[in-house]
């Protein structure tokens, strides 16, 4: 065929030839190569072109953000006033209840310097790396909520899978009730946030907060993920699925946070689940050792029943001596 | 080695639209399919070859950054470029209407091949893909077209004036 062709088609056709079976070997075999060291050089390579274009960007917006900025400066600082003296009573009243206190969130923060991902952008390139702290696994935040996930991390620089990436599954609780769910982003029959998995006998209303899970191995609770917009019930029958608009516009991302996610459950966890609704994949242990750890989690278990045993003892003698001191109280004549 | 700076500084300006300022459109909904516009303006100028070459490395490295289905963009990508330039000799250029019609026809292609593998068995998003590709292929023919008018007014001549090209003449 190639034969028939004047020399300078011919050169085409095998150039093109050429290009054509190298793309059909990487659509065969390219899911098997390690080629995520290439977008750390990609984003090594861009993250100087990336910043220089985003600084006309930065200038035209400052303007408009500073003065939006301001008035919402004022109106976080009255409500850290009230959430202050909230969370001091908090403290309080869970040193009570004998709870854990709860850890404040430390952010750290970052540039998106890039969106990537056709059409849609479903990853984002940062302008912090290892150097800067970031470890994969770190929950990616903006002042209005969740935006995805640090997946890979190089020195100076690392990426984060969005919201919109229908491979990132999160744990969710609906804020007021609790009622948990699976959020993920579909694409079909249209692109949208979907809350999967919530049974059809809990209530979920239009407009309710969606926030992160305390299940969740991966994010830390409670950052708002979005609103509630419409509810309906799932292909089976037997689910809710609930849509949920966003609270952070991926479509304005520009500065955003880092926050480590949880700590894990028992300090010699291993492995942590590949997706959030995945079990976890323990590393097969030694028999003695798992011997050794079995009989320690019976222990524990052991231990923990009988200090509940204890609390609950506790409690029932002061609510009968504050029953006994009611009744002595009310038998005193005026 | 003009047609080689050129060809860098191509793959980094449409790398770089690609990632910041038309991402953000995207998000919104209008998706400017700049591989594909880029792709079928070069393979204009420059003929099939260049065309080929220019797809192929836009495409793999929108591949590499997807992370999935490494060399479906290439593939695509590459065979537009060389279909564009094997019809620069025959089309007029210059013409508008031409130019819109070519962009349209190889984003149109693209963005079907790409829904291909986002639809995997779920028929159910037939309708929103095959809508977002409409869009696309809309507002990107329109974006290709404005582009080389711009230029046109720019440069003060054609973008395809003294343009080299590979491909001989059938």
């Amino acid at each position: 065929m190639a034969s028939i062709l004047p020399p300078a088609e011919r050169r085409s056709v095998v150039l093109v030839t050429t290009y054509a079976a190298l793309s059909l070997l990487l659509l065969v075999v390219g899911d098997h190569l390690p080629v995520a060291w290439t977008r750390g050089v990609g984003a090594f390579l861009f993250a100087p072109f990336d910043r220089v274009v985003l600084t006309g960007d930065r200038l035209f917006a400052a303007w408009r953000e500073s003065n939006e900025l301001h008035r919402r400066i004022t109106q976080l600082e009255l409500e850290n006033q009230r959430l202050r003296s909230a969370g001091a009573e908090n403290v309080r009243l869970r040193e009570q209840l004998e709870l854990p206190v709860l850890r404040g969130m430390p952010l750290r923060p970052v540039e998106v310097l890039a969106l990537g991902g056709d059409p849609m952008p479903t990853s984002a390139t940062l302008s912090a790396g290892a150097r800067a702290g970031v470890r994969p696994g770190d929950a990616l935040v903006t002042a209005d909520g969740l935006v995805g996930r640090v997946t890979e991390v190089w020195s100076g620089l690392s990426r984060a899978a969005l919201l919109t990436d229908p491979n990132l599954a999160i744990a969710c609780e609906v804020e007021s009730t609790g009622v948990n769910g699976i959020l993920r982003f579909t694409l079909a029959p249209s692109p949208r946030l979907l809350m999967t998995a919530v049974p059809l006998a809990d209530t979920v209303r239009v407009g309710e907060r969606i926030v992160t899970s305390d299940l969740s191995l991966r994010f830390p609770r409670g950052i708002p993920v979005g609103r509630v917009v419409r509810l309906r019930t799932d292909a089976n029958g037997l689910m809710q699925e609930v849509e949920v608009a966003p609270a952070a516009p991926i479509s304005r991302l520009r500065h955003a946070f880092v926050t480590p996610g949880p700590e894990p459950l028992t300090p010699g966890e291993p492995l942590r689940p590949h997706l959030e609704n995945e079990p976890a994949r323990i590393a097969p242990l030694p028999i003695s050792i798992a011997a050794a750890a079995r009989k320690q989690t019976r222990l524990d278990s052991l231990a923990a029943v009988r200090r509940k045993a204890d609390r609950d003892t506790a409690m029932a003698r002061a609510v009968r001596a504050s029953k006994a001191r009611a009744d002595s109280l009310k038998g005193v004549p005026r | 080695m003009r047609p080689l700076g050129g060809f860098l500084v191509a793959v980094v300006v449409a790398m770089l639209l690609r990632s910041t300022a038309l991402s953000s459109l995207a998000a919104r909904g209008i998706i400017v399919d700049v591989l594909a516009v880029a792709t079928v303006i070069w393979a204009l100028r420059h003929g099939d070859a260049w065309g080929a070459t220019l797809g192929f490395t836009l495409g793999l490295m929108a591949d590499l950054d997807a992370a999935h289905w490494l060399g479906r963009h290439a593939l695509l990508l590459s065979l537009l470029g060389y279909a564009a330039g094997r019809l620069a000799g025959t089309l007029v250029r210059d013409s508008a209407r031409t130019q819109f019609a070519l962009v349209a026809t190889g984003v149109l292609v693209h963005q079907l091949w790409s829904a291909a593998f986002e639809l995997g068995r779920d028929a159910a998003g037939l309708p929103y893909l095959f809508g977002r590709a409409l869009i696309a292929t809309v507002v990107s023919a329109a974006f290709g077209t404005a582009l080389l008018w711009v230029l046109r007014g720019a440069l003060g001549r054609s973008v395809f004036a003294n343009a080299s090209r590979t491909a001989t003449k059938s």
